[in-house]
C-alpha cells in the first residue's frame, strides 16, 4: 500500500463536456477508493486556471493539451515547469458556422443546403473568402477558446487544408466558450472551433451548423490532459499515482455507452456544466448535431476518454508532445529551436503513467481479492 | 515621484471589465477628479476586442475570475495590439497567486475594498511598473539586435580578410565605407556581402 503524502486535493476544471473523467471520479467515489478527498474547483478562464495551478492554489488541473508545454516555455503568463502524466480526453471539438455563412457556402458551391457535404471541405470557406475579397470586404471572423489550444491549431490546420490563408481570408480571435453562441448570434464572428457542449448549443438554438469535428481533422488526438507542476509531482509522488489510478478507472467507466448517458446527466448539474441534457448528451453518445432541420451525424469517436486501439490507455505519449510542438511551430507560436525532444520528455511523462499501471492497479486488484489486504482509503 | 508628475498631465483611459456593479461604481467614484478616465464593461460580453480597439485604453482592469481573461491573454499572441498594463481584482486569500503573477511584470492587483487613495496609488504603481518592464524589454531586444548586428559584421569581416587578403582594419573600413556610400546600415551591408561571397563560392 502506498503512503499518500497528501489526501485532500483541489482540482481545477472548466465546465466542458470533457471534464467528465474528473466529475465521474468524484461522483462515483473513485477518488475515495484511492484514499483521496477531492474538491473540484470550477474555473472561468484557462489563464486563471493556469495561474492558480502555477501558484499552488490548485493541486492539479484539467488543461488543454498544449498548455503544459506552453507554460514550460513561458508563453503567456510566467514560465513555470508543468508536466502531464495523464491524458483526460481525446477529440471532442467541433467547428460550427453561422447559418448565414453556411447559406453563402451553399450558394457559391451550388450545394443543396439540405445535403451538406460532411465533413465540410475547407476550400468552400476559401470560396466565400475570395468573394468577400473581390467585394472589398474584410476577412471572415472566426473564434477559438485560447491561443495555446488544440482548437486553435485544428482550426488553422483545417482552414489551411483548403488553401485558406489565416489573416487574409480568416481572422481568428479568442472568445470564452460561454460567449461563443452569443457572438455567433450577434454577428461578431461567422464561425468557431470549440468543445462540447457549445457546438450542440448553437445547433439546438438554430444559430449554427456544425460542419467538422476535430476527429475529422486529427483522428484520435489528445485534447485535455491532467496538469501538475513538476515540483508538486516531485513532492507528492504517491499521491500522483493514486490520482492517476482514480482517473484511469473513471476513464474506463466512461468507455461504456450506457455509462456515458449517466455521465451526461451528472454533467448537466449546476455545479458542473449547468447545461441542458439535450446539448450535453449527444456528443458523449457519438452523435454530432449538424443543423436544426437536419438529422445528426454519427461520429462514434466524437468524445473519447481512452486512446483508440492498442491498450486503450491514457498514457501521455511523447509522440503527442512532438506533434503539438510541431503545430505550435507551424502557426508561429514558437521558433524552430524551441521545439526540443528534451522539452517533450520533460513535460509529457509516460513514465509516471506506467508507474501507476504497474504499481497501483496491481495493488488495487490484489486488494480486491478476499483476505488480501486493505483497500486504500478504507 | 517625479516621473509620475510628468505623465500626470494627460488623462489615462481605463477599461474596467467587471460584473460586480457595486464594485464598478465604487471604482468609478474612487477615480473621480483624477487623471484616470473610466469606461466600464460587463464581462462575458462578446465585444471586448472591439471595445479595446475603439477605446485604446492605457490600462485594463479586470476581475481575475472573469472569463474574459482569456481574451486579454490572446491580445499579444493572436493580434497586434500593443501590450497594456493589466490590473486585476482579486480575493484577499489569493496572495500566492498575486506573488506569482506579479513576477510576470505586467500586473498589479486590487485586493479587498476599493477606496479612492488606494486605487489611485495601485494604478499609478501599475503604470510605472509596466513602463519600467517595457523599457527593460526594449533594452533587452535592443541589446540582442546589437549583438546580432556585430556578429554579422564580424562574419563579413572575416570573409573579406580570407577572400581578399585584407587586414582586419581594412575589412572593417571597407564595410563602413560601403555602408556610408549606399546609405545603409553596416549590418545590412554585411548581410549582402555574406550572401554575395557565399553565392560566388558555390
Amino acid at each position: 500500500m502506498l503512503k499518500l503524502e497528501k489526501t485532500h486535493l483541489q482540482i481545477g476544471f472548466m465546465p466542458l463536456t470533457d471534464a467528465a473523467p474528473l466529475v465521474v471520479a468524484r461522483e462515483r467515489g473513485l477518488f475515495e477508493r484511492f484514499g483521496l478527498q477531492v474538491e473540484l474547483k470550477k474555473q472561468n478562464s484557462w489563464a486563471t486556471l493556469r495561474d492558480k495551478l502555477q501558484a499552488g492554489m490548485l493541486d492539479a488541473a484539467q488543461m488543454l493539451a498544449p498548455m503544459p508545454l506552453a507554460s514550460s516555455l513561458g508563453l503567456g503568463g510566467i514560465k513555470a515547469e508543468l508536466i502531464t502524466p495523464f491524458v483526460l480526453s481525446f477529440n471532442g471539438n467541433g467547428i460550427t458556422l453561422s447559418e448565414r455563412l453556411y447559406q453563402q457556402i451553399c450558394q457559391v458551391s451550388h450545394a443543396d443546403p439540405a445535403v451538406p457535404p460532411l465533413p465540410l471541405p475547407a476550400d468552400l470557406i476559401g470560396k466565400v473568402a475570395l468573394a468577400r475579397r473581390e467585394a472589398g470586404q474584410g476577412p471572415l471572423r472566426f473564434a477559438t477558446v485560447f491561443p495555446y489550444s488544440c482548437h486553435y491549431y485544428q482550426l488553422c490546420h483545417w482552414l489551411q487544408s483548403g488553401g485558406v490563408q489565416i489573416g487574409r481570408d480568416v481572422a481568428i480571435q479568442v472568445i470564452p466558450p460561454t460567449s461563443m453562441v452569443a457572438a455567433l448570434h450577434e454577428g461578431i464572428i461567422e464561425g468557431y472551433c470549440v468543445g462540447g457542449p457549445w457546438n450542440a448549443k448553437a445547433v439546438r438554438s438554430g444559430l449554427g451548423v456544425t460542419v467538422v469535428t476535430s476527429c475529422d481533422i486529427w483522428p484520435d488526438s489528445p485534447e485535455k490532459v491532467l496538469g501538475l507542476t513538476a515540483d508538486w509531482q516531485e513532492r507528492h509522488p504517491n499521491t500522483t499515482l493514486a490520482l492517476l489510478g482514480a482517473l484511469q478507472q473513471a476513464c474506463q467507466w466512461l468507455e461504456s455507452v450506457a455509462n456515458r448517458f449517466e455521465a451526461a446527466r451528472i454533467l448537466t448539474r449546476s455545479e458542473y456544466l449547468n447545461a441542458d441534457l439535450d446539448v450535453v448528451a449527444p456528443a458523449l453518445l457519438g452523435s454530432c448535431l449538424v443543423h436544426k432541420d437536419l438529422g445528426p451525424r454519427s461520429v462514434p469517436a466524437y468524445n473519447r476518454f481512452c486512446a483508440m486501439g492498442d491498450d486503450g490507455s491514457n498514457q501521455p505519449k511523447i509522440a503527442y508532445a512532438r506533434n503539438l510542438l510541431a503545430q505550435m511551430e507551424r502557426v508561429g507560436h514558437i521558433s524552430p529551436g524551441q521545439a526540443s525532444e528534451e522539452l517533450a520528455f520533460r513535460v509529457y511523462r509516460p513514465d509516471l503513467y506506467s508507474q501507476m499501471r504497474d504499481s497501483l492497479l496491481a495493488d488495487h486488484a490484489s486488494a480486491r481479492q478476499p483476505g488480501s489486504g486493505v483497500m486504500p482509503g478504507k | 515621484m517625479s516621473e509620475n508628475v510628468a505623465v500626470a498631465e494627460k488623462p489615462l483611459e481605463i477599461l474596467l471589465i467587471d460584473d460586480d456593479l457595486d464594485r464598478a461604481s465604487a471604482f468609478r467614484s474612487a477615480l473621480d477628479r483624477s487623471r484616470y478616465r473610466l469606461s466600464h464593461l460587463v464581462s462575458s460580453r462578446t465585444s471586448l476586442l472591439k471595445e479595446v480597439d475603439k477605446l485604446k485604453p492605457d490600462i485594463i482592469v479586470i476581475d481575475i475570475e472573469s472569463p474574459d481573461r482569456d481574451i486579454l491573454e490572446s491580445l499579444s499572441t493572436l493580434s497586434n495590439f500593443n501590450p497594456k498594463p493589466v490590473v486585476m481584482f482579486c480575493e484577499q486569500e489569493d496572495t500566492g497567486l498575486i506573488n506569482q503573477s506579479v513576477q510576470s511584470g505586467v500586473s498589479a492587483y486590487v485586493v479587498g475594498e476599493v477606496s479612492s487613495a488606494r486605487v489611485r496609488s495601485i494604478l499609478d504603481a501599475a503604470v510605472a511598473r509596466f513602463n519600467q518592464y517595457q523599457s527593460l524589454k526594449q533594452e533587452l531586444s535592443e541589446t540582442k539586435r546589437k549583438l546580432d548586428s556585430r556578429r554579422l559584421v564580424d562574419k563579413a569581416k572575416s570573409l573579406l580578410m580570407q577572400k581578399k587578403a585584407m587586414s582586419e582594419e581594412q575589412a572593417f573600413n571597407s564595410i563602413r565605407k560601403m555602408a556610408m556610400d549606399t546609405g545603409q546600415r553596416m549590418e545590412d551591408v554585411a548581410r549582402t556581402l555574406i550572401t554575395l561571397i557565399s553565392t560566388l563560392d558555390n
